[in-house]
């Protein structure tokens, strides 16, 4: 069985994406008398060239020498496990995205600042939480008065 | 011009602008000097507290960062050992075993002068082919346009070592960003029935999103890896200022020739301070009556290394003013920030802005002397910052990030924006693909797409292209960058053994 490399998965997934965007370029209006090239024209060029290289580049992954692996769900299992503090910072500003219109500026980064310096920091000393509340409570605060007052730009 | 440098200088030199300068070059080095930080990433940061500015203000500001980025990896690699930027890897080669014999006060005021004289050299290259070269494209067509800013992404494509079908892939895929929404004639595209989609991805978060996640999460995670080069340093640094002038005295033809060294390949596409550093480097061991002492702590490496990387400042302005074609990464980004401010870099700016451009040479002129008086005079708190760890840094820079993205148009969208092209900009890092040639797809795709109809609605018949001279000689030059660079491919392959690629 082949095994999923980084190329492999690359190639298909870049593959993958040109379909569904060559398919939605079949809704951009079409050419017209005065637009004899039309709009879908450009974005085509692109998608047949990501194509091609992807194509390129899954054949010469199939060349390609590489070191077996058990099974490629402990490899995407192993990957996050090695990745988790990377990962769990990536939901983290995937929440602080979500949570800053509800919450406001003000408690969204600071709620955001301080579980990440929980994260990296680490919560197992006194000395490490007064790190991670002083730099956010006045950070955050600092920010918003040298946008608000400073630079006229309301933050949400 | 000499009128509008006039000026310039008297807007530049204005207390605000002044105080914005040295805000910006004291920012820039303490972004250089924090290791993994980089220059690209301290414009960014600095980037969204120019939107309430004036161009003059914003771009100075902007010019000082990039003055102080390009001068702050010294005090890293000095004290540290770590370079604090990729383009001074080879100022830790002789600067660091100099600190370890007990001078890094010495290390630092060689590698802060030669960085002073290096600016001030390449704006002398930039003050003099800017205009020449601007004057010489205004004769440009759509034609040589579009195959000009071919072969600049083949060229920083085929720049990515030894991937380069990933770097091609890397600017296609920047190229089809830009087709998101209304386009030239307000037909919409890939919109996948989102509103939010309709005016497309602005430039600023996706570029921000693609370079900073990667960048920052990359850090993370070599810090897991037990990579972070935290350790114990003495910042208790003296600057023997008599020592430092004698050092430099006999160093009058190695600062020129890095210097000139640093300011061509700024220049061109796709190198930037990392390439210039290590040709300088190279060179002046070559032309030493001593290379045995190169590596060991001599003034000559730190002389090289540091006048190059700071003389890429002046020379990398050169094509994105004269052409409006970035030559590297931190280049894009300032791009972004004249677009953004409504100057649409290229031949015309030259006539259409020559106050601004005035104040780009005076805002690097300026910005190199206050850039040698806050090294000199505040270099022991620089040693203190660079110590940062990334822990505190991340967190920061990513919030300051995604207030950026959204102080642009006031619009959450953007931090989503900002949030999707950081995941996708870590996973092709994770996958190999050189995120350069995407941003630089990026900047350019909008104008490529323009030019190139201009070209065919002018002249339906494709073949143009090749008839036309210096059309066909960039297009030449894009197919013959790509043939050597597969050759270069191929040369490294034989040296690898089996891989998980």
């Amino acid at each position: 069985m082949l095994t999923l490399t980084k190329d492999r998965a690359l190639a298909l997934a870049l593959l993958l994406m040109v379909a569904v965007m060559w398919v939605e370029s079949g809704s951009i209006r079409p050419p017209t008398s005065w637009q004899p090239y039309g709009s879908a024209l450009f974005p085509r060029i692109l998608l047949v060239t990501i194509g091609l290289l992807s194509v390129l580049m899954l054949i010469r992954s199939l060349f390609t020498r590489v070191t077996p692996v058990a099974s490629w769900r402990t490899e995407i299992s192993d990957w996050f496990t090695r990745r988790k503090t990377v990962v769990a910072l990536f939901v983290m500003f995937g929440l602080y995205a979500a949570l800053l219109p509800l919450l406001g500026y003000i408690v969204a980064t600071i709620s955001f600042l301080v579980a990440s310096f929980a994260l990296l920091l680490g919560v197992d000393t006194k000395r490490k939480w007064v790190i991670n509340l002083s730099i956010s409570c006045t950070f955050v605060p600092l920010v918003f008065v040298i946008f608000r007052y400073g630079l006229n730009v309301w933050l949400p | 011009m000499s009128n509008f440098f006039l000026q310039a200088l008297s807007e530049v030199g204005s207390p605000s602008v002044m105080g914005l300068i040295i805000l910006g070059v004291l920012f820039g080095i303490v972004g250089g000097s924090i290791p993994g930080f980089t220059v690209t990433m301290a414009i960014l940061v600095v980037f969204p507290f120019t939107f309430a500015m004036d161009p003059v203000s914003g771009v100075s500001l902007m010019v000082g960062v990039f003055v102080g980025g390009y001068s702050g990896g010294i005090v890293s690699g000095v004290m540290l050992g770590i370079p604090g930027t990729p383009s001074s890897i080879t100022t830790v080669y002789d600067g660091y075993p100099m600190a370890q014999k007990g001078e890094p006060g010495r290390a630092l005021g060689i590698g802060v002068m030669a960085s002073f004289l290096g600016t001030i050299i390449s704006v002398a290259v930039l003050v003099f082919f800017g205009p020449l070269i601007a004057s010489f494209s205004m004769n440009f067509r759509p034609w040589e346009i579009t195959a000009l800013i071919i072969f600049a992404l083949t060229l920083v494509a085929g720049l990515s070592n030894g991937a380069l079908l990933k770097g091609l892939l890397a600017g296609a895929l920047g190229l089809l960003i830009t087709t998101v929404g209304y386009d030239r004639n307000s037909n919409l595209r890939f919109d996948f029935d989102l509103p939010a989609l309709s005016s497309g991805f602005e430039m600023l978060p996706v570029m921000i999103g693609v370079f900073a996640f990667s960048q920052l999460l990359g850090n993370i995670e070599k810090m897991r890896d037990g990579n972070d080069g935290g350790k114990g340093v003495d910042t208790n640094v003296s600057i023997p200022y008599r020592q430092i002038m004698k050092d430099m005295a006999g160093q009058k033809l190695n600062t020129l020739r890095s210097s000139l060294i640093g300011s061509l390949i700024g220049a061109l596409p796709g190198t930037g301070g990392t390439v210039a550093n290590f040709v300088s480097y190279d060179q002046a061991k070559k032309f030493s009556r001593h290379p045995e002492t190169f590596g060991t702590g001599t003034p000559s490496g730190i002389v090289a290394s540091e006048a190059s990387n700071s003389a890429v400042a002046g020379g990398a302005f050169v094509p994105t003013l004269a052409l409006g074609i970035p030559g590297d990464l931190p280049m894009a980004i300032m791009m972004g920030v004249l677009i953004l401010h409504g100057i649409t870099p290229g031949p015309m700016m030259f006539e259409q802005n020559p106050v601004l451009v005035g104040a780009i040479y005076a805002s690097l002129l300026i910005g190199a002397v206050v850039m040698v008086l806050c090294n000199l005079l505040l270099v022991r708190w620089f040693a203190k910052i660079s110590l940062i760890p990334q822990q505190i840094l991340v967190p920061v820079v990513l919030m300051l990030c995604a207030i950026g993205a959204y102080a642009l148009n006031n619009n959450l969208f953007d931090i989503w924006v900002l949030f999707i092209f950081g995941v996708i900009g870590y996973l092709l890092w994770k996958a190999g693909v050189p995120l350069t040639p995407l941003i630089l797809g990026v900047v350019l795709g909008n104008n490529l797409e323009r030019q190139l109809f201009r070209a065919l609605e002018l002249d339906p018949n494709w073949l143009t292209f090749l008839t036309r001279p210096l059309s066909a000689l960039f297009l030449i030059l894009a197919v013959a960058s790509v043939a050597f660079s597969l050759y270069q491919d191929r040369k490294l392959k034989r040296l690898k053994p089996a891989t998980n690629n």
